[in-house]
């Protein structure tokens, strides 16, 4: 209780003084956003271990920007399996599950701080915010060291400051902290546990490395801490991503590279949309067992092959062989995945 | 013992970003009275000019710095969504000033970015 109220004032008096630097520093956008309703869209169909698993899912993202400094965002998921029944041919669609995944509010407080306030996604390495929806993924399949930080729910439901700025001209700063309150109502659970998150970003080299810390509030009050790096060389197509996570559930890593063909001289452009990838993990068991998490450790390789159709539109496949002490398996994974963006009013005259 | 990690996380991050704010304040105020050193390498005029709207935002930009302006843009909108995504193409302006205050919020831009994107991506 009383870590939770320096937490409070901790949090006011950052409010309250970054109000005082926003007097100076406020935004001034010239042009009025427009709220909207974007998302993504995808069917995903994955063999794992010859188990069939047809997927389609449905993403939508709210965004309703309020004034100068507020924005309020939602975004949902709306996601079936698709099986075979019984005495029925083809496969059929189960129950539809739905989930809030996140209701926040945010406060542009000013040029070095927002105040977020809600239900937010857990910032924690760097999946689970920012490469998480199908359309930006490289690869459909999750990291298996996602769960680890995230909360049960892969949200928080608290409140957070976070923000990015300028620190020296040759790198930025960014920044999360957030505390997280008990929330026991499914499918919007969330664990009480207080963290942050800090990462440079040097634009010059397009290098961006960080780490995540995290502090548990109940039961064995436990710390889970991790890193991440981006890195995208400037004289090549080429991201590389990776993280690494640990706590007493378990830990591990992954390294991705993606390759865009834009440099093949030849079928130009059928190769600019092409995309290769390949991705490689590991995953150590813990003391303490979660559900969430592999019950066994595994290695994990994967390769995929992604072609963008247009913007926004993207098939991708991708070929995995699982290695552990439960047996080996091949993991392959088709999909197609499609960000939508409606504008809800006027979107402003070409 | 984790009460007092928290508070000293928290105490040592509010510091930071104090020192950091005041020296970013600095070097603003003195680039808007034109006695500013000159910008840093990675630090355009382009981008300085931009920042400093106050000081010229009537005023409209000759076609150089215009030009400037939008490279730097397309620079900076490159360098930040390609980070995480395959750069969008351009929305409608209103479309975009939604998407980027999103992005600022998401992707932790910086001030400086945000405006050069949304300038650059909706003119």
């Amino acid at each position: 209780m009383a870590c939770a109220r320096i937490l409070a004032i901790a949090f006011l008096l950052s409010t309250l003084c970054a109000s005082r630097l926003g007097a100076q520093t406020q935004s001034d956008e010239e042009v009025t956003p427009v709220p909207l309703l974007t998302g993504s869209s995808g069917f995903i169909t994955t063999f794992n271990g010859g188990q069939p698993d047809f997927h389609p899912i449905v993403t939508p993202l709210v965004l309703v920007p309020i004034g100068q400094r507020w924005l309020f965002e939602t975004r949902a998921t709306f996601e079936t399996d698709l099986a075979q029944v019984p005495g029925r041919n083809g496969y059929h669609g189960g129950p539809v599950q739905k989930e809030v995944e996140y209701a926040q509010l945010d406060f542009i407080a000013n040029s070095y701080m927002t105040v977020t306030v809600g239900r937010f996604l857990t910032p924690f390495g760097i999946f689970n915010e920012r490469l998480y929806p199908v359309w930006i993924r490289n690869l459909q399949t999750d990291p298996l060291i996602l769960p680890i930080g995230i909360g049960p729910s892969n949200a928080s439901t608290g409140a957070m400051i976070r923000g990015g700025f300028k620190a020296h001209p040759k790198f930025n700063i960014n920044y999360a902290a957030y505390f997280s309150a008990l929330s026991t109502v499914s499918p919007v659970d969330s664990d009480r546990f207080a963290g942050g998150r800090a990462g440079i970003f040097i634009p010059s080299a397009r290098l961006e490395i960080g780490g995540s810390f995290q502090h548990g509030l109940q039961d064995a009050r436990s710390n889970a801490f991790g890193f991440h790096a981006l890195w995208q060389p400037p004289a090549l197509p080429l991201d590389i991503r990776s993280e690494y996570a640990r706590s007493v559930a378990g830990s591990g890593y992954w390294l991705e590279g993606a390759y865009r063909l834009t440099q093949v001289p030849f079928h130009q452009n059928e190769f600019r949309r092409t995309q290769v990838v390949a991705r490689m993990q590991q995953y150590f068991v813990g003391a303490n067992i979660n559900d969430a998490l592999q019950p066994v450790n595994i290695k994990l390789v994967e390769f995929g092959l992604n072609y963008y159709f247009i913007d926004g539109l993207k098939a991708s496949s991708n070929y995995g062989r699982r290695f552990s002490v439960a047996g080996n398996a091949n993991v392959w994974t088709m999909a197609l995945t499609y960000r939508f963006l409606v504008p809800l009013g006027h979107a402003g005259g070409e | 013992m984790g009460k007092r990690y928290i508070l000293l996380c928290l105490i040592c991050a509010t510091v930071c970003l104090t020192f950091s704010a005041i020296a970013q304040e600095r070097a603003n105020s003195a680039g808007s009275s034109g006695a500013a050193a000159p910008a840093s390498a990675q630090e355009t005029p382009s981008a300085s000019a931009l920042t400093h709207t106050s000081a010229r935002s009537k005023a409209a930009p000759d076609a150089s710095e215009a030009r400037a302006l939008r490279l730097e843009g397309e620079k900076r909108f490159r360098t930040n969504c390609g980070r995480c995504h395959q750069p969008p193409h351009k929305f409608p302006p209103r479309v975009m000033a939604a998407a980027i205050r999103h992005m600022r919020v998401r992707a932790m831009i910086t001030d400086e970015d945000m405006r050069l994107i949304l300038r650059y991506m909706t003119q």
